[in-house]
């Protein structure tokens, strides 16, 4: 059961020593229940509570990574239900499931830019109907990448002959049933790799997992072998709903196999937003892939932080080269509240959002983030000069202050001070502007 | 040792609401088509049934629109010409209902006829939004109320900043809102409030969370559509409504799906990432909690219905 | 008013100024218009809505019904209290009608700040650390010449056993001038800076021979944004000599802190504010020094409170930090400081103390508050705000204590709003408006004509707003109502307060649409921090079992109207309590008690600033609180009980 901060500071030693780093022992305690910070930065507190401490902050559900040549994939660790709690920390790890090294080579090179960030495969899922097959293709494929493996077979032998094939790698063996676990268990012991396990109701998955932990292989995956959506969903939910109640036989991350859906899309987005911790594509689709990298991206951004809105030229109402510049920050709401006047009046503008850190346009004017400076940076960057033919900006009134600075950093434009609430910038930019 | 599955026990339930009316209530639709009543969250039917399966809806305009992508022109073909046209063409790739969108060109009398010639045209369930500037949506909407008078029609888009002539048109011609407000949980709630204020029923109301694509801010109405479905079913009487999607909308509206050139080889094939655009959208949507999502290309309705028969299956 | 004599069933009996007056009504009357029909007028300034309580009146014998006592507070309802507009008359009863003036005082909660009292048990020579000697030096001579200093310091351990003293340049400087001006019969007012066990005593001020119960004065002082506050003590007998108060002369460079430290980047503008405020503190010394009969000149210490912006002002360390993220001072607690090294005109080596602040935006003024008010040592949990520019909040008890820091902006403050002022004659402070005819009655301080609203007005005039329906619960002017004072104006829909022919100024005092979101914005940032705070700690406002309100602020708000619009959450009325200005107390309090001064440094170690703006539930909160009252109102349930009687009230009218 997870502790409040109040709870927490009880136990620590309440001297604000501030040798955590944190100034009172309070503001540390706060920052362990957020699990911000390890308990281990404080000195002073006593064996009996350190032990209390751990075991409210163990993990709900396990870290399982498979390594590969290069690279590694996380999945679990994971705190809550829904995203908005907390946040969606292990981003689940996209597999192309493959029979040999045929479009390895391509897929492992897909590099796909989505806001300034680099996505790709995370890696292969490889299957062979023998353990000589299984040899050769892990070979071919990892000839042709060098991210992090997953076997696919119940075959022990199969499963052993890829291990054999992957020195010093720990892949997923996929994996354990009710009639192999003893010897896949052995295998995943000996190899120290993580191990998934696959049965049909959530009875038969944990009692399997509590034989295979008895074992001493703790690094497992579920595979609940949903066969449609309403179960997938179901059976996910309830996995991670057991697990966040401290079940531990079922505390362990998801994999799922959109490969076999009827919609391989929408399998396998409802697996990125409903729990799974690995996903295995039937093949490399970049129309597909990339649709679910962005939406993988987007689910797993932390809701936490302030909303804000890209910063850019925004065209409102279909301006033209004559119509007004306007000046605003970057915060949502702030946009928002810019954005949904000027649009309702009708009036055409170009929009200038700022990069003022998620701030409101009197927020950062005091942190210093919507200064002169910056909103000369934004009309240079955006080559908005570009795009209208009085160069003319309209700043919020309530930073009037900066109207003398703009114009020393924007000689050639002329800098106008706004209204200080969006509701008036209709009527000014009907009476003012013209 | 068999293990207990936790199931959430809710106070609380999403209101049921009816779309359209028949004529034994005084409207002209084939029949009268109901969403929520739900009391989980989406499709746990270990923990409760799901009462009403999500509609899927068809957006369609008073006048065909030139900034649409070619993708959905070739689909639609020269139906788009003509909103009874278009309305018949939808209702045959699977809509369950209509919206019908009206542009800043129409006036009153072009509202109005538009309406009236789809009303004809199809009997499903329709709404009619305006443009989206409050001024000229309460024109257009005070005209189309009183003129489909009895329909139970779903007016939009009704926001804080015009919710008044809205509702008021609404309660005096037998309609329904839809109540938009941008991307937030306490937004949303507070124009409920404002709206059953002025005495609408609150089983008059649809609420619009405003939602973004896929890549375009979805985790946010992602999130607010879960929030308000757990607020409902803690009780929280002010977001117990069902909720409607512009998925078509947002999704067409991103670069992925609207343009085939200019665009990097990575993001593949044209035609297929944008229909998979709205799609991921859509089912991401429908899984944290629309009962109405609004669809541009008949492909898309094609496979999100199947989803959602999945979805709909235990 | 006529009445068939059939129905006529029931005594009642007035006693207004002891004079008595009888009718006869039927069942179902009320008690107000019984009134009437006595020849007794009950003003009822909110139309009879029941809810300004101005028409309270007593029932000493017999029975009415009570529709309302939203007004009335449980004791008052024990005396019998009820309000003749929502009482209506069963059976005969005697009915007394209080005068005004005992009305008022009946109603919710004391306005007014407590008065100083000196702390129980204070000592001059216990209590606190300075100390006055007597010392009779013998003058040198050619047989005997030892040096001035010399010869007082051997005379300090002889007369006063104090082994180990020094003393400034400053002091050597006038020391010579002093002794011979005093005949060598002086009194030495020193304190020990060395530790208890190693003690070295300095040598402050060095006098005339005074009488033992001569005072010795030292100041508290509280340095805000707007106005500093001065006070002016005895330390031997530990009274407030003098209460003085001024603008913070700043105020020309910048109205918030944010503007002034902006102009501590220009050219000569740190020494201009360091100036500015050391004159308006010179000023206020002056002033209250001569209404105690002394001279600047023997203020013998200082302890300051102020916002950490002030405090570096005052001292001429560059603020940039403040401002921007991730929002440092240069220091927290200063070091004790001569006032010579200011430019104060004290005793050039009295001692400035200034007392330690948590973080950028929770001050001295905050940790002088905390300890004035005792929130360190409450059993109860307790949330503390301070009302100013900013919104400073500590919630917590003697076990934690967390703080944070919220920018209401100047809305309550009469800024930022078209017809808003500081509470000042001429300014509106109290409205109340009738339900039916949406006509508002007025008070306006000094009763005077109306200049302008202040923020007390603010708050009750959007509270009668919005429980009479002129604003809906987002705050929108409802122009359909049938009344001219709604009009569309140039920011949105307006309502017109008081009309030109009643204003100073022939104008027409409004209140738009963007005033209302101002003063919600102000609200729901004020309440989002209160929201937060607690929910850091794991806690909810319902938690709350005590709160203080502390700041000028805190002296005119109406708790009722404040809870109305959401920026007060819903508790009980007795658990508010009025601090007035704590910072100054806490100020005085620090300097009369050594024990009480190490407090504010425990308290300051002790509390735990949270910064709101660091992730998204501070908006989330903030727009939920963006509402009226709030966008749950189930955390308002006064609110929610005052909105329904008003729709009953309405259905059994019609």
């Amino acid at each position: 059961m997870a502790l409040s901060g109040i709870q927490i500071y009880k136990m620590l030693p309440q001297t604000n020593c501030k040798e955590c780093g944190f100034p009172t022992c309070l503001a540390f305690a706060m920052k362990l229940a957020a699990k911000q910070v390890e308990l281990s930065a404080c000195p002073y507190v006593t064996e009996a509570n350190k032990a209390q401490l751990a075991e409210s902050s163990a993990p709900p559900i396990r870290l399982v990574t498979l390594t590969g040549a290069a690279g590694e994939v996380k999945a679990g660790n994971e705190v809550c239900l829904f995203r908005h709690e907390k946040t969606f920390y292990n981003k689940p790890g996209l597999f192309i499931r493959v029979k040999s090294a045929a479009g390895v080579a391509e897929a492992d090179s897909y590099k796909v830019n989505y806001v300034g960030m680099d996505f790709s495969v995370d890696g292969f899922a490889v299957e062979a109907d023998s353990p000589a097959a299984m040899t050769e293709t892990v070979k071919a494929v990892r000839g042709a990448t060098k991210r992090p493996l997953i076997l696919l077979s119940k075959n022990p032998d199969i499963l052993a002959a890829g291990l054999a094939a992957l020195p010093g790698e720990k892949p997923l063996l996929c994996g354990a049933d009710a009639s192999n676990w003893e010897k896949v268990a052995e295998l995943a012991k000996t190899a120290g790799a993580p191990l998934a396990v696959s049965a049909d109701t959530i009875d038969s998955l944990a009692d399997l997992t509590e034989k295979i932990k008895a074992k001493g292989v703790e690094d497992l995956v579920l595979d609940p072998q949903a066969t449609h959506l309403g179960k997938s969903l179901a059976l996910g939910t309830q996995i991670r709903r057991l697990a966040l109640k401290n079940n531990r036989a079922v505390g362990f991350p998801l994999i799922a196999f959109p490969c076999n859906a009827a919609d391989e899309l929408i399998a396998a987005s409802q697996a990125i937003s409903k729990y799974a911790g690995f996903v295995v594509l039937s093949e490399f689709k970049p129309e597909l892939l990339y649709a679910l990298l962005v939406l993988r991206e987007n689910i797993y951004t932390d809701p936490q932080k302030p909303i804000q809105v890209q910063p850019g030229i925004y065209e409102i109402n279909s301006p033209r080269p004559e119509s007004p510049v306007l000046i605003t920050t970057n915060f949502s709401i702030t946009y928002f509240a810019v954005a949904n006047e000027v649009e309702g009046s009708g009036l055409p503008a170009w929009l200038v959002v700022t990069d003022a850190e998620g701030m409101s346009v009197l927020t950062a004017w005091a942190a210093g983030k919507f200064d002169a400076e910056r909103i000369a940076k934004a009309i240079k960057t955006f080559n908005v000069a570009d795009k209208v033919s009085k160069k003319r900006v309209v700043l919020p009134g309530h930073v009037a202050v900066l109207s003398g600075e703009l114009e020393a950093e924007l000689p050639d434009w002329e800098i106008r001070v706004g209204p200080r609430e969006a509701v008036d910038l209709p009527a000014f930019m009907k009476t003012a502007l013209n | 040792m068999p293990i207990e599955i936790p199931k959430d026990k809710w106070n609380g339930k999403v209101r049921t609401i009816n779309l359209g009316a028949t004529a034994a209530e005084g409207g002209t639709r084939a029949k009268v088509i109901t969403v929520g009543g739900e009391t989980s969250m989406p499709y746990l039917h270990f923990e409760a049934p799901t009462p009403n399966t999500p509609l899927i809806a068809v957006e369609i305009k008073s006048r065909k629109p030139t900034d649409w992508s070619p993708l959905l022109a070739e689909a639609w073909g020269e139906a788009m010409n003509n909103p009874a046209a278009w309305a018949k063409a939808a209702e045959a790739a699977g809509a369950e209902m209509l919206i019908l969108w009206l542009t800043l060109e129409d006036t009153p009398a072009d509202a109005v006829s538009a309406v009236k010639a789809v009303l004809a045209a199809s009997g499903l369930p329709l709404a009619v939004f305006g443009p989206g500037q409050a001024e000229k949506d309460n024109d257009l909407m005070v005209a189309v109320a009183e003129a489909a008078k009895g329909e139970r029609l779903l007016l939009g888009i009704c926001e804080d900043k015009n919710y008044r002539t809205i509702v008021a048109t609404a309660m005096a011609n037998g309609h329904l809102v839809n109540a938009r407000t941008p991307m937030d949980v306490n937004l949303a709630k507070q124009l409920n409030i404002l709206i059953t204020d002025m005495g609408l029923p609150a089983d008059r109301i649809i609420m619009d969370p405003t939602v973004g694509a896929l890549g375009y801010g979805i985790e946010y109405g992602y999130s607010v559509m879960e929030r308000l479905r757990l607020a409902a079913l803690q009780g929280d009487s002010m977001t117990q409504f069902p909720m409607l999607v512009t998925v078509g909308f947002e999704a067409w509206k991103a670069k992925e799906s609207k343009v085939g050139e200019g665009v990097p080889a990575s993001w593949g094939k044209w035609e297929a990432r944008a229909i998979n655009w709205e799609i991921t959208t859509a089912t991401a949507l429908i899984e944290s909690g629309a009962s109405i999502v609004v669809l541009r290309h008949p492909e898309s309705v094609k496979r999100v219905k199947a989803a959602i028969s999945e979805l709909m299956t235990a | 008013m006529t009445f068939d004599l059939v129905f006529m069933n029931h005594t009642i009996t007035f006693t207004l100024d002891e004079k008595q007056t009888t009718v006869n009504v039927p069942t179902g009357t009320l008690l107000s218009d019984a009134a009437h029909l006595a020849g007794i007028e009950i003003g009822q300034p909110c139309g009879g809505q029941g809810r300004c309580g101005r028409c309270a009146v007593q029932v000493l014998s017999g029975n009415v019904r009570r529709r309302s006592t939203l007004r009335l507070s449980p004791e008052a309802l024990e005396q019998g209290f009820a309000l003749a507009c929502q009482s209506i008359v069963e059976g005969d009863a005697a009915i007394h009608v209080p005068q005004q003036e005992k009305i008022e005082r009946n109603l919710t909660t004391d306005r007014v700040a407590a008065e100083v009292q000196v702390p129980d048990g204070y000592a001059f020579e216990w209590s606190q650390p300075i100390r006055r000697a007597t010392v009779h030096l013998n003058p040198p001579t050619m047989d005997d010449q030892t040096d001035d200093w010399s010869r007082l310091q051997t005379a300090l351990r002889t007369q006063h056993q104090l082994e180990n003293t020094t003393a400034s340049l400053a002091l050597l400087r006038r020391l010579g001038e002093i002794l011979r001006a005093s005949e060598w019969q002086i009194s030495v007012i020193y304190s020990n800076i060395g530790s208890y066990e190693a003690p070295l005593f300095q040598i402050l001020d060095i006098r005339q021979l005074e009488d033992l119960d001569d005072p010795v004065y030292a100041a508290a002082i509280d340095i805000g944004t707007t106005t500093v506050s001065l006070w002016l003590v005895d330390l031997i007998s530990g009274q407030v000599k003098a209460q003085v108060a001024e603008y913070n002369s700043q105020i020309a460079r910048g109205e918030d802190v944010i503007s002034r430290i902006i102009y501590t980047g220009k050219s000569g503008g740190s020494a201009d504010l360091q100036q500015r405020v050391v004159e308006t503190i010179n000023r206020l010394t002056e002033a209250a020094c001569k209404r105690a009969k002394t001279r600047p000149e023997n203020v013998i210490k200082a302890i300051i409170a102020g916002n950490s912006t002030m405090i570096h002002l005052l001292l001429g360390i560059p603020a940039a930090s403040i401002r921007l993220s991730p929002f440092i001072t240069a220091v927290n607690h200063p070091p004790i400081l001569a006032s010579r090294e200011i430019g104060f005109n004290f005793c050039p080596d009295a001692i400035i103390d200034c007392l330690p602040g948590v973080a950028s935006y929770v001050g001295a003024d905050i940790t002088a508050g905390v300890l004035s008010s005792g929130l360190d040592t409450a059993e109860d949990i307790t949330l503390f705000i301070d009302v100013g520019t900013n919104g400073e909040i500590v919630f917590g008890n003697r076990d934690w204590l967390v703080t944070c820091a919220c920018s209401a902006g100047p809305a309550f403050e009469g800024a930022g709003v078209v017809d808003g002022m500081r509470a000042t004659t001429g300014a509106i402070e109290e409205v109340w408006i009738n339900g039916e005819t949406f006509e508002p009655s007025l008070r306006v301080i000094g009763g005077k004509k109306a200049k302008g609203i202040c923020g007390s007005g603010l708050i009750s005039l959007i509270a009668e707003m919005f429980l009479t329906g002129l604003l809906d619960k987002a705050g929108n002017v409802n122009l359909t109502l049938p009344t001219n004072r709604v009009r569309a104006g140039d920011h949105g829909g307006e309502y017109v307060v008081a009309w030109g022919a009643e204003t100073e100024t022939g104008r027409d005092v409004v209140i738009t649409r963007v005033d209302v979101d101002n003063l919600l914005r102000a609200k729901a940032a004020i309440y989002a921090g209160f929201s937060m705070l607690a929910e850091q700690v794991g806690m909810t406002l319902e938690d709350v079992q005590q709160m203080y309100i502390g700041g000028s602020f805190g002296k005119y708000i109406n708790v009722e109207k404040a809870v109305q619009i959401g920026l007060l959450p819903d508790l009980a009325w007795d658990k508010f309590k009025f601090l007035g200005n704590t910072a100054i107390k806490g100020a005085y309090l620090a300097l009369l008690d050594t024990q009480q001064r190490e407090r504010v440094d425990d308290i300051a170690r002790r509390m735990t600033y949270i910064e709101l703006s660091a992730d998204n539930s501070f908006y989330e909160a903030f727009t939920s609180a963006l509402f009226l009252p709030h966008t749950d109102l189930f955390r308002f349930p006064s609110v929610e009980a005052a909105i329904l009687s008003k729709v009953e009230s309405q259905r059994s009218d019609s």
